[in-house]
């Protein structure tokens, strides 16, 4: 399958070796495959609404996942899954371990879903989450459920890959005072207080109550969820909430927007690393400098002769 | 830092510029002794690959469709339970059927050595008992990998 044509076009008739093989090339192929995977895939993408699944390790994401997808299905949405866990940052090796959560649900309703180990990456996606995202976007999936690692309060990379970030949060894990921190729960569009079925969870859904009062009155009234998978509670609900983001950042136009964004910023910076950066150093490094950074870099950008960006 | 005697180390640590060797635990069929799956499923955590583990009584249509999905380079395939010869059969019928060739497959349980030539013939490799060094089942399978990985390539 060595093929890119051949591969995309599979990924398009949403063969299911092709879109695997494709998200493999998105975490390990050389950048000129990538690139090549990319340039026939796009045409076919920015039809998905992605929705991010964030919060502590622990606290039933991948759980919540396995149920929504099937709701999401039993709507007669095409529906797919990719789940992020961590690397060892002593071996290199993971315990992919979201899928054992899910998978029952999966295999009754044939829905994809990818594991990917964070490779050392922080902010709690891999940096592979992008390219997989598009692969199947472009196989025609209608909704994307991306689980992020086991998160903390400054893990906001979902942010800029998700439509729709749901943050998944539990009893017993703050006050007030934590819930109206910066960080993570600035950057939820949807909330969730999951095992409703332990003490203190209604305490829990009043502190994220009093922080939704606080918003700002216009765009998207935000909304929390209580879910229980030992009840199977709560997650009619919850696929309305999703549901409802995803028509509101429809009708604003901006469904893919963050990802664009995000996509051109990561593309633009490691090009612009490898072309001008990149040689730059090896010159630092062979000759040596006395001269401060700034300098340095104004220098390189007055000999590069653009000064101002015209046009791309 | 883990890494008993029997255990391997990965490499590379901190880069992560290499692809990781990508491996699925499975104990297809009626077996719910997964004491040593989960051991090997942290051992091979620890000589840097990426680990899925099926969970327990997964049917082989399930275990391929997640080596499929997962693109995987390794099924590690595991039973105590005396079913091998039929379960892995229907796991290898599977793959057949469905043209999968890229994906290096290995067992591993309470196989008696009568039984092995017959999985060695189906393309089950390994093979090994209880009491089996940790190093040599996860040299064995970093060998099957890069069958794999070269066939990937083609």
């Amino acid at each position: 399958m060595t093929n890119i044509g051949d591969l995309v076009e599979g990924v398009v008739r949403s063969d299911r070796r092709s879109i695997a093989r494709a998200i493999s090339y998105m975490e390990d192929g050389h950048t000129e495959i990538k690139k090549e995977i990319m340039e026939k895939l796009y045409s076919h993408c920015g039809k998905a609404h992605v929705v991010g699944i964030t919060g502590p390790p622990g606290i039933g994401k991948s759980t919540l996942i396995g149920n929504i997808s099937v709701l999401l299905a039993q709507k007669g949405m095409n529906v797919s899954v990719l789940a992020v866990d961590a690397s060892s940052p002593y071996s290199g090796g993971s315990l992919l371990g979201n899928r054992i959560r899910m998978q029952e649900n999966l295999f009754n309703y044939g829905i994809y879903m990818r594991s990917l180990a964070n490779r050392g990456a922080r902010g709690g996606l891999s940096v592979s989450c992008m390219g997989a995202v598009n692969v199947l976007d472009a196989s025609g999936s209608e909704i994307i459920l991306i689980e992020t690692v086991g998160a903390g309060q400054a893990d906001l990379d979902i942010m800029n890959l998700a439509d729709t970030t749901i943050l998944v949060l539990g009893p017993g894990l703050g006050d007030q005072i934590q819930a109206i921190k910066a960080g993570i729960m600035e950057i939820a569009d949807l909330f969730v207080i999951n095992k409703m079925d332990i003490d203190g969870s209604y305490f829990a859904m009043k502190d994220i109550e009093e922080v939704i009062s606080m918003d700002d009155p216009r765009g998207f009234r935000r909304r929390v969820t209580g879910t229980s998978a030992t009840d199977h509670a709560g997650y009619d609900e919850l696929v309305n909430t999703i549901l409802d983001h995803g028509r509101y950042i429809s009708g604003e136009g901006i469904i893919g927007r963050k990802r664009f964004l995000m996509g051109a910023r990561w593309i633009l910076e490691s090009e612009i690393g490898r072309i001008i950066i990149d040689p730059a150093m090896d010159i630092i490094k062979k000759k040596g400098t006395d001269k401060n950074p700034y300098v340095l870099a104004e220098n390189i950008i007055s000999q590069l002769n653009a000064g101002v960006l015209k046009e791309l | 830092m883990s890494g008993g005697k029997y255990m391997a180390d990965g490499k590379n640590q901190s880069l992560f510029r290499e692809k990781p060797i990508k491996v699925l635990l499975a104990k297809p069929g009626i077996d719910g002794h997964d004491r040593g799956v989960l051991v090997l499923a942290k051992a091979f955590r620890d000589a840097g690959m990426e680990v899925l583990y099926v969970g327990l009584l997964p049917t082989p249509e399930d275990v391929v469709d997640t080596a499929i999905n997962e693109d995987v380079d390794v099924i590690a395939l595991s039973l105590l339970n005396g079913a091998h010869l039929t379960v892995f059969r229907k796991v290898m019928d599977i793959m057949k059927n469905k043209g999968i060739d890229d994906i290096s497959v290995v067992g591993g349980g309470t196989i008696p050595d009568e039984d092995k030539p017959e999985l060695e013939a189906l393309g089950i490799s390994g093979n090994y008992g209880p009491g089996t060094p940790l190093s040599t089942i996860i040299e064995h399978v970093r060998m099957r990998a890069e069958e794999a990985r070269i066939k990937k390539l083609r």
